[in-house]
């Protein structure tokens, strides 16, 4: 810009030099014209008078450099000369001055040299006596004259070019510059030309246009990641191409990817095929889901297209940890397993004696013993039952009408109960503490102590003691069941608690447990959100807490 | 054309990984096979090394293609030719995973508990097998070097199996054959660690333009 400001300036400075130097020399050039003709004339006039009065002598007299006098008879014939042998001279009658001044009284004419850079110009008049006086003066021609001022004009073009430019410099600097001190951050505070306001006002409409979409867009996509990156599960945006538009924290940390990631193809994540085939049939429109282990835990993959008008624009891919969900359902599938083996055992046992019993292969005097075999296992199979039906009423969940129970009531009851199988293993059971009040479902309560006592009374040693003490906290009230029985040892602790686990196997069937009775106390604490302590030593005794809280 | 060229690369370097993990899948299973003595998931392998071979057809007409009508010059031309001796490699290994599944009927569903070695050797074999890969998927010229090391760690499991062998076989010479095919199985997987190596070699190659020992 500035570039262009200084052009035209220097532009327009030179030409209306140039213009005015012309106008300048022709409008001088036609008044010094002027001027010397009327000379020419006047000098004419007085020579003509001088020569009309003392003729050839008058001429002769005449000092005259600057003018050259001719004097011509009527039919031409050179009189004289002020600056040639008049006697030598040609005769002038056809001279177009000497022609007017015969004819009209006057006569003029001009005439070039044979350079060219010369002019002479003549001027004739008719003295009374019929001869022709003719003055002449040689001056440069137009020509000449421009050329002798060729060098002058071109050392004041020359300087007036050098200041138009120096100013014109100055000029567009001047112009310019508060142009580049715009403040374009805040278009409003500049102090500039006028006709620029418009535009100011409106980039500073504009400017607060973008920066509110700016903010705005910067909050959404912060809200975006603030979800994304807290989120749990793993999620990753794919483009149509299947190349990673963004991932957030949980999914690299799964697939051991970084933030290099982010426009490379997600076969650069994963190279699974199953994910490979799921994420294709995802990018083709459909839903699609495969499992697999990452880092020693279960996932589950969902791919899911993304689309917008119909098309398929990418897709997306939620990654959930499914390796509780897994364990769970292998833990059912085994309960399942567990179970149909228990009620199978006993009925089988029941079913042998039976028939043994319809063939008549047993002795009259056996015969007590099988039916009291049969009985047993009736009754163990019922047992099994009720546990089962109470475990599954558990599971399900669902609230039960709950009051306040003494948790040295429910023991007592439950010591009333397993009085007769404790005596007869000699095992002293006793009941002592607090009232141990907490509000709670007393059936649950119940088979939640039963089941402690009926195990400690169980595996107790011959002449054991089992002591059931209730300690009331500030905010817990605990149920500790003590025995002096065999223990649990160490590597068993953890699993006690499972469905069906069993310490000895072999020991089981002659306890006759069910294998569900400690899945039952867990379940029944966890429902009145207690929890359960484990010490135990091989054959010291174990102590098992129930730690309830009150109210 | 440049962006055409470009799209075209990166559908070859999405085809090589694809196959990749296909020879990934191939030996884990074998490998697995082998492990629980499953002569139906043995079964799997013939399919997939089926799919391999596909793969590897795809892909070398694709390279040649690329060859002749867009004539690449330096790196473009050196992943291509990389591309196209890798994926023999990649199918070699396929091959290998193949041979190790027909040999698995024969073992007669016994679990190799004989020849721990065998197991360790096949896990090392797998892990070249994904870090040549990984290496090429991320360029990465040190994981291809670390690929090329552990060459020597399968070679040395090779020679332990086969010194263990040596002395089952001499306490029970009635389960010669049984040994023998185990050798067998020793030497596929020496082998697949063999075309890993070569799989890094050719992925520093195609980053450096360097190849081998030079």
């Amino acid at each position: 810009m500035t570039g262009k400001i200084f052009r035209s300036t220097l532009l327009v400075a030179l030409a209306v030099l140039l213009v005015s130097l012309v106008t300048m020399g022709v409008i001088l050039y036609r008044y010094f014209d002027g001027v010397q003709m009327e000379q020419l004339q006047d000098e004419l006039t007085l020579a003509a008078r001088g020569t009309e009065d003392g003729g050839e002598a008058y001429l002769a007299g005449l000092d005259s450099r600057r003018y050259r006098l001719t004097w011509v008879a009527a039919d031409g014939t050179v009189l004289y000369d002020t600056q040639a042998d008049a006697a030598s001279m040609e005769n002038h009658a056809q001279r177009e001055e000497i022609r007017q001044a015969l004819e009209r009284g006057r006569g003029s004419s001009a005439r070039y040299s044979d350079t060219l850079t010369e002019q002479t110009l003549y001027e004739a008049r008719l003295l009374s006596d019929g001869t022709v006086l003719r003055i002449s003066i040689s001056r440069a021609s137009v020509g000449a004259l421009l050329v002798g001022l060729l060098k002058p004009a071109a050392v004041i073009g020359l300087l007036a070019a050098a200041l138009s430019a120096v100013l014109a410099r100055g000029v567009a600097r001047r112009v310019v510059r508060p142009l580049n001190e715009l403040d374009l951050d805040h278009p409003l505070d500049n102090d500039t030309y006028e006709e620029l306001s418009p535009l100011l006002v409106r980039i500073d409409r504009q400017r607060s246009q973008i920066a509110e979409q700016l903010g705005d867009l910067r909050r959404r996509s912060d809200e975006f990641r603030q979800i994304t990156d807290n989120l749990k599960e793993g999620l990753v945006l794919l483009d149509a191409r299947g190349a990673v538009l963004s991932i957030n924290p949980a999914a690299a940390a799964l697939f051991g990817a970084d933030r290099e990631c982010l426009g490379k193809d997600f076969l650069t994540v994963n190279r699974r095929h199953d994910m490979t085939l799921a994420l294709k049939s995802a990018l083709e429109g459909g839903h699609s889901e495969t499992r697999g282990e990452e880092n020693g835990r279960e996932y589950q993959f969902d791919f899911s297209p993304i689309e917008s008008e119909g098309t398929v624009v990418g897709a997306v891919l939620l990654a959930f940890d499914v390796t509780e969900q897994a364990f769970a359902e292998r833990n059912r599938r085994e309960f399942t397993a567990n179970v149909s083996h228990e009620l199978k055992t006993p009925l089988q046992s029941i079913i042998g004696s039976a028939e043994l019993l319809e063939a008549g292969l047993v002795k009259p005097e056996d015969a007590p013993r099988f039916v009291g075999r049969i009985r047993e296992d009736a009754a163990r199979l019922v047992a099994l039952i009720e546990d089962i039906i109470l475990l599954s009423r558990l599971d399900e969940g669902g609230e039960q009408p709950r009051k306040p129970v003494s948790l040295r009531q429910t023991a007592r009851e439950a010591a009333g109960v397993l009085r007769t199988a404790a005596e007869s293993r000699h095992v002293t059971l006793t009941v002592e503490g607090d009232e141990g009040v907490v509000e709670g479902v007393p059936g649950l309560l119940y088979e939640a102590v039963y089941n402690l006592c009926d195990n400690a009374v169980k595996y107790n040693r011959e002449g054991g003691t089992v002591t059931v003490t209730v300690t009331e906290g500030e905010d817990e009230v605990a149920l500790a069941v003590a025995d002096t029985g065999i223990g649990i040892p160490p590597e068993h602790q953890s699993r006690v608690f499972e469905r069906f686990y069993r310490v000895d196997k072999s020991h089981s069937r002659q306890s006759g447990g069910t294998g569900l009775g400690l899945s039952i106390v867990k379940h029944a604490v966890q429902y009145h959100g207690g929890r359960l302590e484990l010490h135990s030593r091989p054959g010291e005794g174990t102590v098992i807490t129930a730690v309830f809280p009150r109210g | 054309m440049r962006n055409r060229f470009d799209e075209q690369l990166a559908l070859l370097n999405r085809e090589l990984i694809t196959m990749g993990s296909l020879c990934e899948e191939v030996i884990a299973l074998a490998a697995r096979a082998l492990a629980e003595g499953d002569v139906a998931l043995a079964g799997k392998i013939a399919p997939l090394d089926t799919e391999i071979d596909q793969k590897e057809r795809d892909i070398e007409s694709r390279c040649l293609k690329l060859l002749l009508q867009q004539q690449p010059v330096a790196r473009d031309l050196r992943q291509i030719s990389a591309a196209l001796k890798m994926i023999t490699d990649m199918e070699r290994i396929g091959d290998q995973a193949e041979d190790i599944a027909e040999i698995i009927p024969y073992l007669g569903g016994r679990i190799v508990t004989e020849c721990e070695q065998i197991r360790d050797m096949a896990k090392a074999a797998i892990r070249m097998v994904t870090e040549s890969v990984d290496a090429y998927v991320k360029q990465d010229v040190e994981l291809a070097r670390s690929v090329i090391g552990q060459d020597d760690v399968v070679d040395d499991y090779f020679q332990s199996v086969k010194s263990s062998l040596i002395g089952w076989i001499a306490k029970h010479p009635e389960n010669g054959e049984y040994a023998l095919d185990l050798l067998m199985v020793g030497k596929y997987f020496e082998r697949i660690g063999d075309h890993a190596t070569n799989i890094a070699e050719w992925v520093i190659f195609s980053v450096t333009g360097i190849h081998g020992e030079e």
